[in-house]
């Protein structure tokens, strides 16, 4: 077996959906049976990309919304590595969304783990892109004024050659299967995660 | 006369750059030296453009203001009239080669040159010679004997090897490619286009990956990705690109990841004009990116020297693991010389020595890190990721490019800049030792010895391309120095040697 934890203990919630993105990682890297010589993993900034201080491989943690064109760098460098993107919706739909853009019309061969529970949490409960329109947030207490990004029929839009599916974490064995379908399938791939985040998704029902 | 200058000018679109371009050619085959500077606005046609060549037998530092034969395209330059030739020009593409005749006849041009040069431009189609025997026929008929006070005196026309033509952008990309560069990204900006679209069109000749992202944010982040997975990386842009890339700046910083930076500064603040020069980003370049780090940023003053910062930069933000900046500006990037085969330079290549992939877990953090690069917040960690950051300047320090001090034991005054100013200065000191000459390379880290220089001069004098002598507030933080007198120039064009003349008598 392949153990990628690191030394650090998760700083992640108790009940936190995070750590079942993690367990999907951890269990697609060994479904594959990876060279952990040649994986890259690239982590966007937010409780998400926290990871990569409780993983043991070859990371980079980035800027906010800057992990795609970071993760772009390094393969268009080395063509011969799988990367691994993780991000938040935050980082990933919002601040770095025109690198998601370009990313998908290169249908660079990258796999984006997008674990998306409609807020910005790290910050302690902002409206996201994916808030749905209406919802009062710290940020938006006269309700969120934009329609939410449709990730998946973004990317198909833009791009029917690269790929996006929209998995849940209620579902952790489908999230693992798209991480391994991501890695395997050599172009661009998406896996938008639905999550809860177990401390600031109750004010979205308020 | 022991210098030539030639101004052509007319709308754009109409091959002036082009034309200047040719007669470059023609008098460095010939065995002159020249210096170049083009004026044009930020549009594709029309407009009022115009290339600016001075050339002479021995090396030119900088054009001549005023011309000695001014050739218009269009008939809007008619202030002297009494020695205006009208050269019937076709109105069509050939309208250039035909004054290029005319203008060989004119300078006492060997025309054989030019026949073999206008050759090798344009191939055997002939319609180029032409225009060409028709400019030089009409000339030879029409032109009269005042005429023959054009011809440089001096016989002996030799530049040895220097017969590449060559500007600022690329000679610095040669000097990156040189230095082992392997991965090249930027998106297009003027005046350092010219990098990307030399490097872009012999990528696979010079063995680099060139890419044109979506934005300078993305940019940044490529090339640094580049580098962490092991490859040697540079980008180029102007002040409202670098102004993206600044949070970068500040990640190589706090990762320990060498990019180098290409900026070639045009007068702002925002859009400012895009296609003229300045020097007013050095503050700004200096002190880019959030958070203390350590950084270097360079300045060649002059074409050929962008060719040896480009390699110094490249072996620099490898050798230290930190972001290198190289701060040109359009006189450098879009001004030509001529210069020896600059692809024939041999340079030694500095490894870095930081963890790629392959070589086992490390986390690249934008976050204070630790050894193996996981976070840390505790108060040892954030003072020991600080200390380490920091240090590396202090060792880079040794290797940075030093000044040029020019100037004999008779020179009481000093004048000071950086960048492209050095050519004029060049210019204007011709001949004269009552000045010394104070070139700064390094911008930063500021070297200490550089103070002691300058207080050995009775006067000092700051000479800038910028209205807040930016050059002269870093001195004064850094080492408290005071100049006796300031000369700037901010209206988006260079100084020319006669205006420093002036200044300087």
């Amino acid at each position: 077996m392949i153990n990628i934890k690191s030394q650090n203990i998760p700083t992640w919630c108790p009940g936190c959906h995070d750590f079942i993105i993690y367990a999907c990682i951890l269990q697609a890297v060994n479904k594959i049976n990876i060279d952990l010589k040649k994986l890259v993993i690239v982590y966007d900034i937010g409780c998400s990309g926290n990871m990569a201080d409780f993983l043991k491989v070859f990371g980079v943690h980035s800027l906010h919304g800057r992990s795609i064109p970071t993760a772009v760098g390094i393969k268009l460098a080395r063509p011969d590595l799988t990367v691994l993107v993780v991000g938040g919706e935050g980082g990933i739909y919002g601040e770095g969304m025109s690198h998601l853009i370009a990313g998908a019309r290169l249908n660079i061969d990258l796999t984006v783990l997008v674990a998306n529970n409609q807020l910005y949490s790290l910050t302690t409960g902002q409206t996201s892109p994916t808030t749905p329109k209406g919802s009062k947030t710290k940020s938006t207490p006269k309700g969120a004024p934009s329609i939410e990004v449709e990730p998946v029929g973004l990317i198909n839009t833009i791009n029917m050659e690269a790929q996006a599916v929209h998995v849940t974490c209620l579902k952790p064995m489908e999230v693992t299967e798209a991480i391994v379908n991501g890695i395997e399938n050599k172009g661009f791939n998406l896996v938008d995660i639905d999550q809860l985040c177990v401390t600031y998704s109750k004010q979205l029902q308020s | 006369m022991n210098r030539i200058t030639v101004k052509i000018a007319g709308p754009a679109g109409m091959g002036i750059k082009s034309a200047g371009l040719l007669l470059a050619k023609i008098v460095t085959e010939c065995g002159y030296y020249f210096a170049d500077y083009s004026e044009y606005p930020s549009l594709v046609r029309g407009g009022h453009n115009t290339y600016q060549i001075t050339y002479s037998t021995e090396e030119v530092f900088m054009v001549d203001k005023k011309a000695d034969v001014l050739v218009s395209l269009v008939k809007d330059h008619e202030e002297d009239r009494v020695n205006l030739w009208e050269i019937p020009l076709p109105n069509n593409i050939f309208a250039n080669t035909v004054a290029i005749g005319a203008l060989m006849y004119r300078l006492n041009l060997d025309k054989k040159i030019a026949l073999k040069i206008i050759k090798e431009r344009f191939g055997d189609d002939g319609k180029n010679l032409e225009a060409f025997e028709e400019g030089y026929e009409w000339a030879k008929t029409n032109f009269k004997l005042k005429t023959s006070n054009l011809k440089l005196k001096n016989e002996e026309i030799d530049n040895g090897d220097k017969k590449m033509i060559m500007d600022g952008s690329e000679a610095v990309a040669w000097g990156l490619v040189k230095g082992g560069l392997n991965f090249f990204a930027a998106y297009p900006m003027t005046p350092v286009s010219g990098i990307l679209h030399f490097l872009a069109k012999n990528q696979d000749e010079l063995g680099v990956k060139v890419y044109h992202p979506e934005d300078e944010i993305a940019v940044a982040s490529m090339a640094t990705g580049a580098s962490i997975a092991g490859g040697r990386s540079a980008v180029a842009t102007s002040g409202g690109g670098f102004a993206l890339m600044t949070e970068t700046v500040s990640l190589n910083g706090a990762m320990g990841v060498g990019v180098v930076y290409i900026m070639g500064q045009r007068p702002g603040p925002a859009t400012g004009m895009p296609t003229w020069t300045s020097q007013g980003d050095l503050l700004f370049t200096v002190f880019s990116g959030h958070g203390e780090f350590a950084k270097i940023v360079l300045a060649p003053g002059s074409i050929e020297e962008s060719f040896e910062m480009g390699q110094i930069a490249i072996n620099l933000a490898n050798k230290y693991d930190v972001p290198v900046i190289v701060l040109m500006d359009k006189m450098i990037c879009e001004g030509a010389t001529n210069l020896n085969d600059l692809s024939k330079e041999k340079i030694e290549i500095i490894k870095s020595s930081k963890i790629v992939p392959g070589q086992g877990e490390y986390l690249y953090n934008s976050y204070e890190h630790d050894e193996q690069g996981f976070s840390v917040e505790d108060s040892d960690g954030a003072k020991m990721g600080m200390e380490t950051r920091l240090n590396k300047l202090e060792e880079a320090k040794k290797d940075c490019p030093k000044v040029l001090l020019l100037g004999s034991k008779k020179s009481k005054k000093l004048i000071v800049s950086w960048g492209s100013t050095k050519g004029t200065i060049l210019e204007a000191l011709r001949g004269r030792d009552d000045y010394a000459y104070l070139q700064v390379k390094t911008l930063w880290p500021i070297n200490k010895e550089i103070g002691k220089i300058i207080n050995g001069f009775e006067t000092k004098i700051l000479i800038e391309n910028n209205a807040t002598g930016q050059l002269g507030q870093l001195l004064k933080s850094q080492m408290n120095i005071e100049f006796d007198k300031t000369i700037l120039k901010y209206d988006g064009r260079p100084f020319f040697p006669s205006e420093l003349r002036e200044e300087l008598k």
